[in-house]
């Protein structure tokens, strides 16, 4: 069975199609969460998104090639967000964020990740500084420049380049791998 | 987790295959899914029952009683309906009559091994059969008699000596229940305990209505009472030790 | 040790099904071997407290199921796949090993991913909601195995557990005993005399309620070497040399 055959019979209830999905999706989800989240997040975003695959299965449109993943993703992007928006660990997604190279072997060097995300974080600004808040607000809360717009008061096009900004920065202070100063960005 | 139908001795585990993140255990992911999208959610009733019993187990035991399920119940209930309509048609209190019947049928199809094919399984769980066997005969008879006064009150207007009829039943049913209990124990069958129990309450009645002329002698005479109830004590006692652990000799 | 028996006996009538049988058994997979008629269920059964012994002392997990509560808690903490299982046809896989799970009286919080993870260990991950009515009769059997393993038993009876397994099955089975075996006391009666070599640790054979050998698989098959007894495997020709000797022994004592 296809992808699209798998997702229509797991929306009639078929629970074998929810398992034959997660062995054929599951790897290569965990392997891009793994980019950006720590090993025992990845098992619990990955977890959620597929009971919501499992719940939200008929609500799902075929496509062409590659939808039914290019929908699994977003289910797991999603999911991602809101847990990172239950749990609070706001420094920690970089969704958009491309750095090679960042998969962590062990919780040693999570936590030294961890750290220097959190100091990257901080060479935007101190919270609640515009390009650190359209940071967070687009990036870890996975909202839409729509939303972020009418939260922070601004123009769609100022959420923008300010998002635009933060990106670059971190993208920097992180190949540096040394700290960043606070009071950088603007 | 195996892609196949295998069981997972050879540690085929998800994580160390494909591409997946090596320190990601997608087995374990797995499980997580699987054990809410495979597990029996209890109803608000089960849930009830857990905490009125303080055992979830006695309590899923309960809801899965075979004469307590959506399709025997809607029998009961139409049998009863039928009484009741005879009733109001002919002025003879059919209700009082079927109940008890039906009860029997209903205590001897929540035990044993002539309807619990896990029955040696059953035998040596924590929430003993025993217990199970308790819980669920009190819930057979309850609904039963709640059924059946329902249907009886909602005919005493249709009947003579409307009081005695409409609730006089009741001891007669713990009698019929208890030999059908007894029966059903005893010979380790369900349809054994029907078969006494109806076979019972139909000479019973039949021999009433000989002695007395009327069909409902045997609901409506009060003496009839502690002999009734009698019955029932000795018929439960000998349930009682019908399941009991059998000895070594 | 999580099983201690002492000289215990079981009768029916006249009939001793079980007749003075001791062991002691701690971790690891233990197998229980003999001919149909040779009182291996019956010591089962005892061991599942399902029924009582007539005499002698039997401990299991340090507690003696003559009396309720502590019968009550070696229950909790035991599995058991009896010979003829019995299940019920409109449940499925998850419901059925559900089911005795709580009867087990397992925490409700830690049942539903128990469950997943004794339904997936038997490879019945795939047919988990089906209803077992339609099921074949080993993966009836492997449902079966579900159950007994579902609250991680310390003691786990198996009551020939292969039967209706094909060959794959089987060797999968195995490398499952051996992962139980690693923590629990695994007790295994089979007339199969293969799986007992390749899975169990220490071998007892038992014939006519008495037990004729207790060893090593290896002593088992040194047993056989060399007597011309039947049989196409080492293991085997040393299972029916103990069975030959034990029984021409009983020939001239009576």
């Amino acid at each position: 069975m296809d992808d699209d055959e798998l997702i229509a019979a797991v929306a009639a209830g078929d629970d074998a199609g929810l398992r034959e999905l997660f062995t054929r999706h599951a790897p290569w989800l965990a392997a891009r969460l793994r980019g950006v989240l720590p090993a025992a997040e990845v098992e619990d975003v990955l977890q959620e998104t597929f009971l919501a695959v499992w719940r939200g299965a008929g609500g799902y449109r075929p496509g062409g090639p590659g939808s039914a993943g290019g929908w699994v993703w977003g289910i797991a992007r999603r999911q991602a967000a809101l847990f990172l928006r239950r749990r609070g660990k706001a420094e920690l997604l970089l969704a958009a964020v491309d750095v090679p190279g960042r998969q962590a072997a062990d919780p040693a060097e999570t936590a030294v990740i961890r750290a220097e995300l959190a100091d990257a974080v901080s060479a935007l600004g101190p919270a609640g500084s515009p390009n650190r808040e359209a940071w967070r607000l687009m990036y870890v809360e996975d909202r839409t420049v729509a939303e972020v717009a009418e939260l922070t008061g601004v123009p769609e096009g100022t959420v923008k380049s300010r998002a635009h900004r933060a990106r670059r920065q971190l993208r920097a202070a992180l190949r540096r791998r040394e700290p960043a100063q606070d009071g950088g960005g603007r | 987790m195996t892609g196949r139908d295998e069981m997972a001795g050879d540690h085929d585990s998800l994580a160390g295959r494909g591409p997946g993140p090596g320190d990601v255990d997608l087995d374990r992911v797995w499980l997580g899914v699987a054990a809410q999208v495979w597990r029996r959610d209890p109803g608000p009733a089960e849930r009830a029952a857990a905490r009125l019993l303080r055992s979830p187990g006695l309590a899923r035991a309960l809801v899965t009683t075979p004469s307590l399920l959506a399709g025997w119940l809607i029998a009961t209930a139409v049998v009863l309906l039928a009484g009741l309509f005879a009733t109001l048609g002919t002025g003879t209190p059919y209700v009082p009559l079927l109940a008890p019947a039906v009860a029997a049928a209903g205590i001897a199809y929540a035990y044993g091994p002539g309807i619990d094919p896990a029955w040696e399984l059953s035998r040596s769980m924590a929430v003993s059969d025993r217990i199970v066997l308790l819980a669920r005969t009190l819930a057979v008879f309850a609904v039963n008699a709640a059924l059946g006064l329902a249907a009886a009150a909602a005919g005493a207007a249709a009947v003579p000596n409307a009081a005695a009829v409409t609730f006089g039943w009741l001891v007669p049913m713990t009698a019929v229940c208890a030999l059908a209990l007894a029966a059903a124990t005893l010979a380790q069958s369900a349809s054994a305990g029907v078969a006494a129990g109806v076979a019972g309450w139909v000479i019973v009645v039949l021999a009433g209505q000989s002695a007395s002329g009327r069909l409902t002698a045997v609901i409506t005479d009060a003496g009839l009472v502690l002999p009734y109830l009698a019955f029932a004590a000795v018929c439960a006692a000998i349930a009682w030790a019908a399941t009991r652990v059998p000895r070594g000799t | 040790m999580n099983v201690e028996i002492n000289d215990l006996t079981r009768r029916f009538g006249r009939n001793r099904a079980v007749d003075g049988v001791s062991l002691r058994a701690g971790a690891g997979v233990f197998g229980l071997l003999g001919p149909n008629g040779a009182g291996k269920t019956t010591l089962l059964r005892m061991m599942a407290t399902v029924i009582p012994p007539s005499s002698g002392t039997l401990r299991l997990l340090g507690r003696d199921p003559g009396s309720y509560g502590p019968r009550r808690e070696i229950r909790r903490r035991v599995g058991y796949l009896p010979q003829n299982l019995g299940y019920y046809p409109g449940f499925t896989v998850a419901e059925f090993v559900e089911y005795f799970a709580l009867l087990k009286d397992m925490p409700p919080r830690e049942v539903p991913r128990a469950v997943a993870a004794a339904v997936e260990q038997v490879g019945l991950g795939g047919r988990a909601r089906s209803r077992m009515r339609t099921l074949s009769g080993g993966m009836l059997r492997r449902a079966g195995i579900a159950q007994a393993i579902v609250n991680q038993p310390e003691v786990l009876l198996l009551d020939e557990p292969t039967a209706g397994l094909d060959p794959e099955q089987r060797v999968s089975f195995r490398a499952l005993l051996r992962d139980l075996g690693e923590r629990a006391t695994v007790i295994v009666s089979t007339h199969l005399v293969e799986d007992v070599g390749a899975a169990c640790g220490e071998v007892a054979l038992m014939d006519a309620g008495k037990i004729v050998f207790h060893g090593t698989p290896d002593e088992l098959t040194a047993r056989g070497e060399g007597t011309g007894a039947a049989g196409d495997a080492p293991l085997e020709r040393g299972y029916s040399a103990v069975l030959a000797a034990a029984r021409s022994a009983t020939a001239v004592r009576s």
